[in-house]
Parts: C-alpha cells; structure tokens; sequence
C-alpha cells in the first residue's frame, strides 16, 4: 500500500495501481474516453490530463503509476483547460448528429460537454466528410464521422476476440476505421463493441431508431441462455401514459463494469446470443390459465385447487406411482428445491425425470455448451439427468404435470403427441405460447426469470442471486408462486410452505438442508 | 496480371524476411519489392503480402494507406514528385508544379491517360540546399527551373 | 579555419568505396577499439565527449547508452535513425552518400559498447538510392571482416540491416520508428518504458541519428576531451549545419558548436541572396521557433537556442527574405505537420488540421477577426498535450510565427488574399 494525495486528500492505495484508478477510489471521477478496464492504456484520447507535483507536463491519469507520496490535482486551472481543449478538438470534427444519434443520452462526449465544457464553438472551417453507414457486420453500423478514434474497438477485436476484424486506415485527420472489403465481423461478442464506443459511431439494427435512451428503466438480472450466467441489465421501456409502446425490453447489456466484479478480463463482456435474444421474454406469452374441462382464467386459487383434487384422486385410489412430473433446468433453485420438496419428499414419487439440457457449441470466451442457465443448480438439489425412460414415464401414467421454461422446443408436435396421448391428465407450467400447448388438459402461464426473483448456479458454481426486473402478463405468475400454493394445498406439510413468502424464504430453507448453497 | 511475383523477387522477399525475428517487420521491404514490380499495391498484392507473412490482409492495408510512397492506385512509368515545402516553396516550386502540370496535362495526384506520368506534390524530399527540388522515381533533380524541367521531361521521353 | 571532422574528404571521389576510406585511414578506429578496449572503456569516453544528439532531440548519447541494461536474456538492438524528415534538413544524405563507411564504422563500436548483435539502419524511402550504396557499403565491410560473424576475428558478431521507410516524418520520432520496423503503422508509443529498456520487439533497444553516430569513430581516435574542444560551447564536436532559403551558397556546413548564426549566413553561405533584407531566420528545421533579424546573434548551442525560446534541433538553417509573406511560411508550416500527423491523439489530428484550415482560409482572403488568436489558443491547446513531441514540433513554430509577425498577419486578415 502507498499513500498518496489526490487533490490534496490523503488515500492509501495499492501500489501499482494508475492515478485514474486511484482516483475512482478516493471518490473522483477522472474523465477518460479510450481507456477500459480490459485493456492496458492506450493514451490517445487526451482527455484524462491531471497536474502531478514535480512533473513539468500534465499526465495521464490512466498511464500513471501512483507512488508514495505523489500529490496529484484533477481540478487545477490548467487541467480544466487541458480538458476544455481536448473536448474542443473532438467536437470540432464531429458531426452535430445529437439529435437522430442513437447514444445521446448516454453519450461521452455529450455527458463531459456538459461536466466540462459549456463553450461556444470558434470552428469555422469545413468539417471533414467520412462515410456514415459503414456495414462492419452483425447489423452493426459504422459511423466513421462520429467516430473519435479511440480504437477501443480495433483494440477489442485484436485482444479479446483475437479476430482483428477492424483496423485504422489512413493517417492524420483522414484516419478511419474500418473492415477489410467483406470481412466482415462474425464473431459472437460483436454487441459488445455497441457498448464499448464511447460516441454513436457504432451502433446496431436492433436498437437504431427505435427508442431513446432516456426512456428506457434497467434492471439488473443473470442471463438464462446459457449456463455461464452472466451478469445482465435488462433495459426495458416502462410505457407513456397515453399511449401504447410497441416493445417493452428494448435490449440487454452488460452489468459488469469494474475489474473487481469481472472474472479477470471475460467479465465485462456478454456474447450476442444473450444481449439480442431477449424477443422470448415479449414473444407468443402465455397469459392466460387454459383448461379444458372449465374456466379457470383468473382464478388461481380455483387452479391449484383443481391441480390438488387430480392429484388427491390418485392418493385415495393408491395410485401415486401413476404420477409423473418433468421438470428443467431452467427453474430457479428455489423452484427446483420447492419440485423436490412436494413431488419427491411430500408425494414420495419416482417418476421425477429431468430432460437432456439443450446442448449448442461453446466458444473461448463465455458460451457454454449447456444452455440453461441451472443445470448445476439442479444436480445440487439432488436430480440427475438420466435420459428419460419413456417407457416408464408415459406408460402406466395418469398424470403428469410438465414444467416447460425454456423458450425452444421440446419436441414436434408429431414426436409428443403419441407419448402424451398415453396420458390421461396433462398439465404443463410454460410461459410460452406454443402449439404443442394444446395437446395438454391445463396450460398455467409463468414468469421468465427477468419477472421472478430466485437464483441460479452457473456452471463455474457460482450462485446468483436476482430480482424480478419485469412484471409477468396477464395471469402468469413465477413457478415457485404456483408451488408454494400447491404445496399449502396438498398438505402434507403445510407449516413450511406457510412461512415461504419470498424466494429468500425458499433460499433459507435449501441452505439448511444442501451444503453446497452455504457459500 | 498475375498476382504472383518473379521467381527473383521471391527469392529476395524470403531473403528480407530471414532479417526479422518476426514476419511482420518484413512489411515494408516486402511491399517495396512488390511496389516497384506491380507499380501499385491492389487488393491482390495486398492479400499476396498477407500470405508471405503469414498475417491478416487488413493489417496490409493499414500499412499501405498510412505510408505516403505507398499507393493503391497504378502509378504511371515516371512517377514526379514535386517538393511542396516551406524552402522549395519560396524558392518557386508552386509555380513549377504548375507549370509541369501545364505540359503533362494532368493535376497534382492524377496520372496522365498514356500511364506515361503521375504528378505529385510531396513533402520535403530532405534536398533543401538545391531547392526547388523534385524526384523522379529515385532521382533527386535540384536547382529547377523551367528550361531545366524541360530537358528532364526530353530525358524521360526518350 | 576550424578543423572539420566529419566532411573531412567529403570531396574525395569514391570516398563511399571501402578501398579508398581504408586508406584514408578507415576502419582502423574500429580495430583499436575491438582489439584494445573493453566496452565500458568506449561508454566512458563517449559520455566525457558530451556528444548530445544530432537528430534533434538532443539527448546525450553517452547517457541513453548508459540505460540500457547490462545482463538481459533478450536480444539487444541498435537502430540508425536515418529517416531525416525534418523540413530544412539533409546534412545525413550527405553523410550516407559521401562516407558511408564512417557511418558503419561508428555503428559497429556503438554495438561493441552496448552489446548489441543486430542493428537497423531506418533510412526515409526517398533515399532509395543512398540505401542501396548502404547495402554496397555493409557488404564491402563484411567481405573485409568490419561487419558480420566474428568482425576481425575478436568473436564480436553484428549484422547490419539496411530498412527503408515508406514516407511518413513522424517515423523519425523513436518509438514510431520502432513501431514502423515492427511492420506496423508508425504510431508512436506511451513513454514509460523507455526503448532502452523496452523497445524493438519489447527488447532493450539504442536508437541513435546517422551523424550522432559518425561522430563515435572521431572520439575514439583522437578522446573526448579532443573531441568537447572542437567545440565552442559546452556541447562537444563539430555540427554539420544545412543552410537553404534565401542565400547566396546553401549546403551543408560543419562548424564548431557554438558556432554564431549570423556568422554562419552570412560569412558561410555567403550572406543574402540578390542581396535581399533578411526578414527572419528558422535556426533548428522547421520545429524549431522562428526568429527575428535583431535575434540571429546567437551561439548555435542547444543552451543558447533553449534560452531564446527557440531550438538547435537538427541545425537546418532556413533563411526567408523580405520577398517571403508570413503568411506563406504559416501555410506550409501547418501544412506540413497537418499531412504528417500519425492520428493517433487528439490534439495533434485535429489541432494542426484545424489550424491548416483557418490559416488556408485567411491566404485565400477569407479571413476573419479573432482568426489569429485562435490559432493561438489552438496551438497552446496542443502544447505539452500530445502523446509524442509531434505535437510540440506544430505547436511552437506556430506560436513564435503568430507572436513575431502578428502586424503582418493582422494586415492579412484585412487583405484580399490571393
């Protein structure tokens, strides 16, 4: 540890660390455009000056060492104006797109003008003309006008991806970036560099246009397709008061911003199967509860009520081992706990079975061959993903109750039908509206994970925990809901459900009883 | 044209390339060879140069737009490139340049339609004591004036 | 007449062949050195000689030698700045083309003091033809044994190499250089590490200027305190001066350090030409701050020119008469620093864009009030705010220009331009 003076403050920091990182801690935001986190200082922006004692030149505060005793000052005449100049310099070459830029209100240059700057301009000369709309690849957009030449992009796709899709062309005022013809970027961590620019020069088709920044509300989740669960915002409009909105997320981006958080340099990332997959939260939403012998709809209580009766049916017959329950690793871990709890300890039963997780191709980076987001979860708790005997389970079988929570298919029609027709009751818990729905008896829309609050364990084995950030539609209502009311109605234990008001009540009771969720 | 390069270039690029712990380093000797027997460098030498070192084309042309002497377009047999600095400048050269560019037919940056001369306006060539300076292809001609530029262009036509 | 050092022969025919450098006494030093002195003995007689820099910079090269380290599992590397970009400047081609073998001759000792195996010999693309008398010349050498495995047969191997550049002045700025020979865009590096300790190829590298480095065998022959006298100031040795512009004899001129201005246009170069008034004098190349007539009475020392606000820099004297508008002189000053910007930071890419710009604008008759100070304003926004001293390079002649001759400038924003 050293300590040093920033403004005249005395902070104790570890040695090593830049200025600009020191200065974080002690509370004082340094301005900054090229440097990031995940790369090592590039020093081009300028804009990060501060006055050092004994230096001769104002510093970078990114590519600085603090050393015992350095006084360092963010605030002093000079480096007011050292800022004031580089901001001058930026916007004198930068086209006035503010108001059809999809980065404003969120933009760099536009947050320090107005920290920093506040000058009249004094350019008077012929901006110079780039091209606009530069295709670079995976609806990305390249604006090489806006663009401020921080290279954080180049760097990006040199450093983490290693594909080295962009580069920097000409030299002087004429520099550009660029692709080379039609290489263009194919890469699955494309999205990132939308988040990375710290202008609108890049920017992609799914959000161009479509919304502004200030409109949206975030809220922070894991992302559940796949099980490397990355740490996720959920940006999603919140609606006008008269008048309808035509989305409600708008786009996913990536929670993790500080190389603390960050598992090393991965962490600030998220790939683009998680921030543009977002549509199933929106899309073909099971919102209301179907049944085809009576109206349930809007009536849960009525629901579980008749969920209970099926199931008590069977009890006074004797017949419990007729039963079948389909669960996925999609269910949080208290969902799951609550599943094992009433179907394999309360109902004792045996046919409990657990598809094969959705398998898809892994890269260097985050995707993970297992894409759902609680497989670990899931073996922790106590299930085993022995492949289905589908003898056993629709054989002999007079209820089966198939929680279904992930988005893709699980199977044709023309595949299920023939199983599910063995069945006489067939209840699926799916917040999807797909057409296979119709082939079961009740149909019980639930929440996604960004409507319900729980946990998952990703495939490193790490627990996270999350809120809802979205409300479910219509009559859906998270799965743990469902169960815990099932569970009070079934009635075996009675007393336990009674205390789960929350999944932080489910959550106490995993940890009393499996190890692994004490960490 | 053929992308490829004389056998005897070839040699000498594989000679270039030993030099250098990395292939890399090779960029610019090797794009000069392939410059001065190509006369420019297209998308072709660009993706030629890319597999002699074993590196990404776009790392090529990254070089080739950021070097001056470097150019994508065909440039013509004389190539003349006329000192446009501060010494050459008041010592006559803006009315040299237009002067050739009068005789030649064609403005600074273009080239003339028999691929016989590109004109260009160049930095400082580092011959300021016998400015007004210009070079053609390699050679340096200094002292110029227009009688001098006239016997130069005779010279070259021959 | 003072003695001359390095131009010593300069008008010897042939003086570039191995033969006749050799029997002007040639590769003699170089023996001495290798067969009788140990490397530490080299370093100290350089750093005694304070030999500063002759690139522009001015760093002495007993000094940068001294930092790099001495035990290292990394190969070490010695580059030959011979890029001479510097508008004013051509004193090198003289060098390379006259006597290239002296050149070789100071290389091989500076890397027998250093340690170093490889050296790089960065030449500008435009000295096509002196690069292939180099190439001539480091074969001669080493048919002869003065270069290459085992040079005269002390187990010392070094091997030169001759790389040429491809026309971009921020190349002559050392770490773009390196940047360049690593077979990338000539993009100047963040300082720290220091090329002496992380350099070409992340190893220790020495990267010195052609004339700084002909300058090592004279210091060996004859000592440093031999070599500090040659000179009239602090600094030791000759310099050869460039003067061009608006006198009777421009050329190259070697003369002691110290050496006064005035003596040098007008008793050197034979004094104005056409017998024109002089109007002002660029002493350094065109990075070095202009200066007025009533100023040209001055040592031509680093010291003296520091101390008068402007720079010895690469010691190319660029005479402008009464005939010369300012305004022109800005002109191709921003012109110039505008087209050679690498783009990489800020300032530099947009400030001497900027100012091209408005000054361009004001020659062409559209000036405006407030124009020239905000050039100034501009100009000292780039100062000390760069990533490399490009930006410095822009800056200050920028600065002295619009200070010296603002009435002229003034009455240019009023004119009709041209």
């Amino acid at each position: 540890m050293v300590e040093m003076f920033i403004n005249d403050q005395p902070i104790k920091v570890k040695e090593g660390i830049t200025v600009l990182k020191a200065a974080e801690k002690a509370g004082i935001h340094i301005p900054h455009i090229c440097y990031h986190e995940a790369f090592p200082p590039e020093g081009n922006c300028r804009m990060c000056l501060v006055e050092i004692e004994g230096h001769l030149c104002l510093e970078l505060a990114c590519a600085t060492q603090v050393k015992e005793g350095m006084k360092v000052y963010t605030d002093t005449e000079n480096v007011i104006e050292a800022r004031k100049g580089v901001l001058e310099f930026l916007l004198a070459e930068h086209p006035m797109d503010c108001p059809i830029c999809d980065k404003a209100g969120e933009c760099t240059l536009q947050d320090y003008y107005e920290e920093y700057g506040l000058f009249e301009s004094s350019f008077q000369e012929e901006k110079e003309r780039k091209d606009k709309k530069v295709n670079i690849g995976k609806g990305l957009i390249l604006d090489q006008e806006r663009c401020v030449l921080c290279t954080r992009c180049v760097r990006f796709l040199r450093d983490i991806t290693k594909t080295n899709e962009l580069g920097v062309f000409n030299r002087g005022v004429h520099s550009e970036i660029g692709v080379y013809d039609n290489q263009l970027i194919e890469n699955n961590y494309a999205g990132n560099l939308v988040e990375l620019c710290p202008v609108g020069a890049i920017t992609d088709r799914d959000f161009r246009f479509k919304t502004r920044s200030w409109f949206l509300e975030k809220g922070a989740s894991i992302c559940p397709l796949c099980s490397r669960g990355c740490q996720i915002f959920i940006e999603y409009h919140p609606g006008f008061a008269r008048f309808e909105v035509p989305k409600r997320v708008y786009r996913v981006t990536s929670r993790v911003t500080s190389r603390e958080e960050s598992q090393k340099e991965k962490g600030f990332w998220i790939c683009d199967i998680g921030r543009y997959g977002y549509s199933y939260m929106d899309k073909d939403r099971a919102e209301t509860i179907i049944q085809k012998e009576q109206d349930l709809s809007g009536d849960k209580e009525k629901t579980v009520k008749n969920i209970d009766k099926k199931i008590k049916k069977l009890i006074y017959r004797n017949k419990l081992e007729r039963m079948g329950v389909i669960l996925n690793s999609w269910l949080t871990n208290e969902e799951l706990f609550l599943a094992k709890k009433i179907f394999a300890w309360d109902l004792k039963l045996k046919k409990v079975y657990f598809p094969e997780p959705a398998q898809g191709e892994k890269d260097d980076l985050l995707l993970a061959e297992d894409r759902t987001p609680n497989k670990k979860g899931a073996e922790e708790i106590g299930f085993s993903f022995d492949r289905i005997n589908q003898e056993e389970l629709f054989e002999n079988t007079e209820l089966l109750i198939v929680f279904w929570s992930s988005p893709f298919e699980l199977g044709t029609i023309s595949e299920l039908t023939p199983p599910l027709n063995k069945v006489q009751t067939k209840i699926l818990f799916t917040p999807f509206k797909r057409k296979w729905n119709d082939l079961f008896d009740m149909v019980i829309p639930t929440a996604v994970s960004a409507e319900k609050g729980g946990s998952f364990a990703n495939c490193d084995g790490k627990i996270q925990h999350f809120g809802p950030v979205l409300s479910p539609p219509g009559e859906a209502q998270a799965e743990w809901k469902w169960l815990v009311s099932l569970g009070k109605e079934i009635g075996i234990d009675f007393k336990s459900y009674a205390r789960m008001w929350s999944p932080l009540d489910v959550y106490k009771s995993i940890k009393d009883k499996i190890k692994f969720f004490r960490t | 044209m053929s992308p490829e390069v004389t056998k005897s270039t070839q040699k000498k690029i594989k000679e270039l390339i030993a030099r250098y712990p990395k292939k890399q380093a090779a960029i610019l000797p090797v794009i000069h060879l392939v410059q001065r027997e190509k006369g420019y460098i297209s998308d072709e030498e660009e993706k030629l140069v890319a597999e002699l070192l074993e590196i990404k084309p776009i790392k090529v042309r990254e070089v080739v737009t950021f070097y001056s002497m470097l150019s994508q377009k065909p440039l013509g047999k004389y190539h003349i490139q006329v000192c446009s600095n501060l010494t050459c400048s008041i010592m006559g050269a803006e009315k040299l340049i237009d002067y050739l560019s009068e005789k030649l037919g064609i403005k600074p940056g273009e080239t003339s339609e028999d691929g016989k001369y590109t004109l260009s306006t160049v930095e400082c060539l580092g011959a300021c004591e016998q400015a007004p300076s210009m070079m053609v292809n390699t050679d340096y001609y200094g002292h110029l004036d227009k009688k001098k530029i006239d016997k130069i262009l005779k010279e070259l036509d021959e | 007449m003072p003695e001359k050092v390095l131009t010593k022969n300069f008008d010897m025919e042939h003086l570039f062949k191995i033969d006749v450098y050799m029997k002007k006494g040639g590769y003699k030093i170089l023996s001495n050195v290798l067969k009788k002195l140990k490397p530490e003995d080299v370093l100290k007689e350089v750093k005694a000689a304070h030999l500063r820099g002759r690139g522009g910079a001015g760093f002495p090269a007993g000094v940068k030698w001294g930092f790099v380290p001495k035990e290292v599992d990394k190969p070490k590397y010695l580059c030959v700045n011979a890029d001479e970009g510097e508008p004013g400047t051509f004193k090198d081609r003289y060098i390379m083309s006259h006597n290239p073998h002296m050149l070789l001759e100071g290389i091989v000792i500076t890397c027998y003091c250093v340690g170093i195996h490889t050296a790089f010999i960065y030449i500008r693309g435009e000295y096509e033809n002196i690069a292939q008398r180099l190439e001539k010349a480091i074969s001669e050498a080493e048919e002869k044994g003065f270069a290459g495995k085992n040079i005269l047969k002390t187990g010392f191997d070094l091997n030169i190499y001759v790389h040429r550049g491809a026309g971009a002045y921020i190349c002559g700025e050392e770490t773009a250089l390196l940047e360049s020979l690593e077979g990338k865009r000539g993009n100047p590096r963040l300082k720290p590490p220091f090329p002496a300790a992380i350099g070409l190829f992340q190893s220790p590298t020495v990267i010195n200027n052609v004339e700084t480095l002909s300058n090592i065998p004279h210091i060996m022959n004859k000592g440093a305190d031999w070599f500090v006298k040659q000179g009239i100031s602090e600094d030791g040795g000759t310099r050869i001066f460039g003067v061009s512009g608006k006198v009777k004899k421009p050329g190259i001129y070697e003369l002691p350090i110290g050496t006064s201005l005035k003596e040098l246009i007008f008793n050197h170069a034979g004094g104005m030409k056409s017998n024109k008034k002089l109007k002002a004098v660029i002493p350094g190349g065109m990075s070095s701050p202009i200066l007025k007539p009533d100023e040209i009475d001055i040592p031509m020392d680093c010291e003296s020119l520091m101390k008068a606000d402007s720079m010895l820099g690469s010691g190319a004297v660029i005479v402008l008469d009464e005939d010369v508008p300012i305004i022109e002189v800005l002109r191709k000053i921003t012109q110039f620093y505008s087209h050679e910007s690498c783009g990489q930071c800020t300032p530099c890419r947009i400030g001497n864009s900027w100012i091209h710009k408005t000054v361009t604008r004001i020659y062409y008759g559209r000036g405006k009030k407030g124009d020239l100070d905000n050039i100034e304003k501009l100009a000292s926004n780039m100062l000390g705010r760069t990533l490399c001293p490009l930006g410095d390079a822009a800056a200050m002649p920028i600065l002295a220009v619009v200070k010296k001759f603002r009435k002229e400038l003034e009455a240019e924003l009023k004119g009709s331009g041209r």
